[in-house]
């Protein structure tokens, strides 16, 4: 053990660069491993190798495939880890043994919550959740159901029993103020299970927790009850079809049509389980005047026989305002109301907290030592006042 | 012209007189245009915290969001913290000479990108973390610039004598003032990034998304810790800091300006559909 007694401080100005770890492990095995661990030059390249890489995965490349070919990649992660050891057994290998002063504490802390950082997120990755769950308004899904996400990520020890109850999408507020800030879209939604279910208003900086599950706003968009009906009117069958919003030019104007992200396309009408009829494409240009109305495009080609492919020409192209009719072959199509769908992304992070609570601690590992640097050159300039060796005599004045 | 923008192109002006005062004061080895650069700084200070004023007060929204807002805002921190420096400490007037050409370039391209007032506020950006966030980064960048003065005058002072360069601080002093702002600007770097990070889990409910954002302030906050290291474990002093903090200065200006406001990101705003 070392003389607590007569400690030198770890911010000595005196010691021989580059610093040595100070601690050594008595086996000679786990020594050389330690020292190779422990080694500053390990460190020094290290952060050299992370640094490139994201100089590489900003500019290189960017985006979705800078995270297929760096930061999502299991040498990057594997570098991460390798750092966080590297930094754990450089350090605490060289303050082993020195005196705690208000300067040492703060780097402890500091360098201890960068450790901590990263076994938080080691934890997250093996036990979290991040999913997106698509509802309309009015729509119930059960959350613990793999099927009810459009997108579903979890740890490995993950289980969907965590997802408890079911989730329901109420109503999707468009133009949502809070304290006259406008929200733009706000989803009011319930979750959980029957007897304690939780019901709230989510928009981007308001999420809502239920439990340890928080359900945040993804994107939204519109949903157009879609009806068809016999030739003498009578409604045969309806669903809700979504509409993707499909960005014109560099301007803020959008597409609303039926399709996928690529652009428009006609879907088999009606839906399955029921058996199709026609290839209906449609296309809403909303109302500036009045929410939830407008006009619609309909396009509607009949169904080959046996094929399940559209037919050449089309049987109708034609514009009506909602709730109108517009003849179909032997039928009549009409949107009956308009409505939203929204994407809503469901995250269960175990190891958020450890991280969120660590970097402050880091913060505050870097203050108190800076702090502590302070103290110790006052104590310095009042115990040695004819010094000229320090920078606030020189320099002052 | 509009009252924002000819105060705004005002203080361009008075920032680019005082440029020039500190780079012909250093080649001329004049203390009188040191003063010039000095005063023409503080003058130009006014018109261009009016600019920052007249935005605000126009539409009540914090005037910080666009790039040539946060080209405004940083510039502005760092000609806050030269005066103040400058004010504290007299003799280390040249380092001007790098801090106000700076200024001078990003404040002028800020007033080329410069549109009108933001009439709403993307949601993203309604949270209490933006002034933690702008603090740190404004701060931060306005002590890396200030260091990296310093380490100019350093490498100035190192082969030069007479004149202006006696009166500089010893090369040691400005060595320990360089590191001491380097420690500043890592600091409120350290605070950008962890209110970023509450931020970003406000918003997306996670606290990094390794967007080219928060991989630039990553960058930018690694230079400086390597920095740090450098330092404090391997015990570089002088020279080989004083050429690291300039070098540092041009990566800190591409990852804050440069490539991330270039692309649609984060602080691009968030996308609506519907």
């Amino acid at each position: 053990m070392p003389d607590l007694n007569n400690l030198p401080e770890n911010d000595s100005e005196n010691d021989q660069y580059p610093i040595e770890p100070r601690y050594h492990p008595v086996n000679r095995f786990a020594r050389k491993i330690f020292d190779s661990l422990a080694s500053s030059k390990l460190a020094m390249f290290l952060l050299v190798f992370i640094l490139a890489c994201c100089v590489v995965g900003v500019t290189v490349y960017r985006g979705q495939k800078a995270g297929e070919m760096i930061f999502g990649t299991l040498w990057f992660n594997g570098m991460l880890i390798l750092l966080v050891i590297n930094v754990a057994c450089c350090f605490f290998g060289r303050i082993w043994g020195r005196k705690v002063t208000i300067i040492s504490f703060g780097m402890i802390l500091f360098h201890l919550s960068f450790v901590a950082i990263f076994a938080g997120i080691v934890y997250n990755s093996l036990f979290h959740f991040d999913g997106v769950i698509r509802l309309t308004e009015g729509e119930t899904l059960p959350s613990g159901d793999v099927n009810s996400y459009d997108r579903a990520d979890h740890g490995r020890f993950f289980s969907y029993a965590k997802l408890r109850g079911e989730t329901t999408l109420i109503r999707m507020h468009i133009g949502y103020k809070v304290e006259g800030e406008d929200k733009r879209a706000a989803y009011e939604v319930e979750v959980g299970e029957r007897g304690s279910k939780k019901k709230g208003i989510i928009y981007i900086t308001h999420n809502l927790d239920y439990g340890d599950i928080k359900y945040l706003p993804e994107k939204e968009g519109y949903s157009l009850l879609t009806v068809l009906s016999d030739a003498q009117g009578r409604e045969i069958y309806g669903a809700f079809v979504p509409l993707q919003s499909l960005k014109q030019g560099k301007e803020n104007s959008y597409l609303y049509a039926t399709g996928t992200k690529e652009g428009p396309e006609s879907f088999p009408f009606p839906q399955e389980p029921e058996k199709p009829r026609y290839a209906v494409l449609l296309e809403y240009t909303p109302s500036p005047l009045k929410e939830r109305s407008g006009e619609v495009h309909y396009q509607v080609w009949p169904l080959v026989p046996g094929e399940g492919m559209p037919a050449e020409k089309k049987i109708a192209d034609a514009k009506a305002a909602v709730t109108e009719k517009i003849p179909a072959g032997a039928h009549q199509l009409s949107v009956k109301e308009v409505g939203y769908w929204v994407a809503m992304n469901v995250r269960y992070d175990p190891g958020k907290p450890v991280v969120l609570v660590s970097l402050w601690a880091g913060l505050g590992g870097m203050i108190i030592t800076t702090f502590g640097r302070m103290l110790r050159r006052r104590g310095s300039a009042r115990s040695n006042p004819g010094s000229t060796s320090l920078p606030e005599k020189e320099i002052l004045g | 012209m509009k009252p924002e923008l000819m105060l705004l192109w005002t203080a361009v002006g008075l920032y680019g007189l005082s440029a020039f005062s500190y780079i012909f004061g250093l080649i001329s080895k004049s203390e009188k245009l040191f003063t010039v650069g000095l005063y023409s700084a503080l003058a130009g200070f006014a018109p261009h915290v009016g600019t920052i004023a007249l935005r605000w007060s126009a539409t009540g929204i914090t005037p910080f969001i666009s790039i040539s807002e946060s080209l405004s805002l940083g510039v502005f921190m760092a000609v806050l913290v030269l005066l103040a420096t400058l004010f504290a400490i007299k003799r280390l007037r040249p380092i001007g000479v790098l801090v106000m050409p700076v200024a001078f370039v990003l404040l002028g391209w800020s007033g080329t990108l410069m549109k009108e007032v933001a009439a709403t506020i993307a949601p993203a950006l309604q949270s209490g973390w933006i002034w933690v966030h702008i603090v740190g980064a404004s701060t931060g960048f306005a002590s890396v610039l200030i260091a990296a003065g310093l380490g100019l005058i350093y490498l100035l002072k190192e082969n030069r004598t007479g004149g202006i360069y006696d009166r500089l601080p010893d090369l040691d002093t400005i060595d320990v003032l360089s590191y001491r702002y380097v420690a500043a600007g890592f600091i409120m770097y350290g605070l950008m990034i962890v209110s970023g990070c509450f931020w970003s889990n406000q918003v997306k409910g996670n606290y990094w998304n390794w967007d080219p954002v928060e991989v630039w302030s990553l960058i930018s906050w690694l230079v400086y810790g390597i920095y740090l290291h450098l330092r404090i474990t391997f015990g570089w002093r002088g020279r080989r800091l004083a050429w690291y903090a300039l070098f540092a200065l041009a990566a800190m200006i591409v990852s804050y300006w440069g490539i991330p406001f270039s692309m649609e990101t984060f602080h691009s705003g968030f996308r609506i559909e519907h």
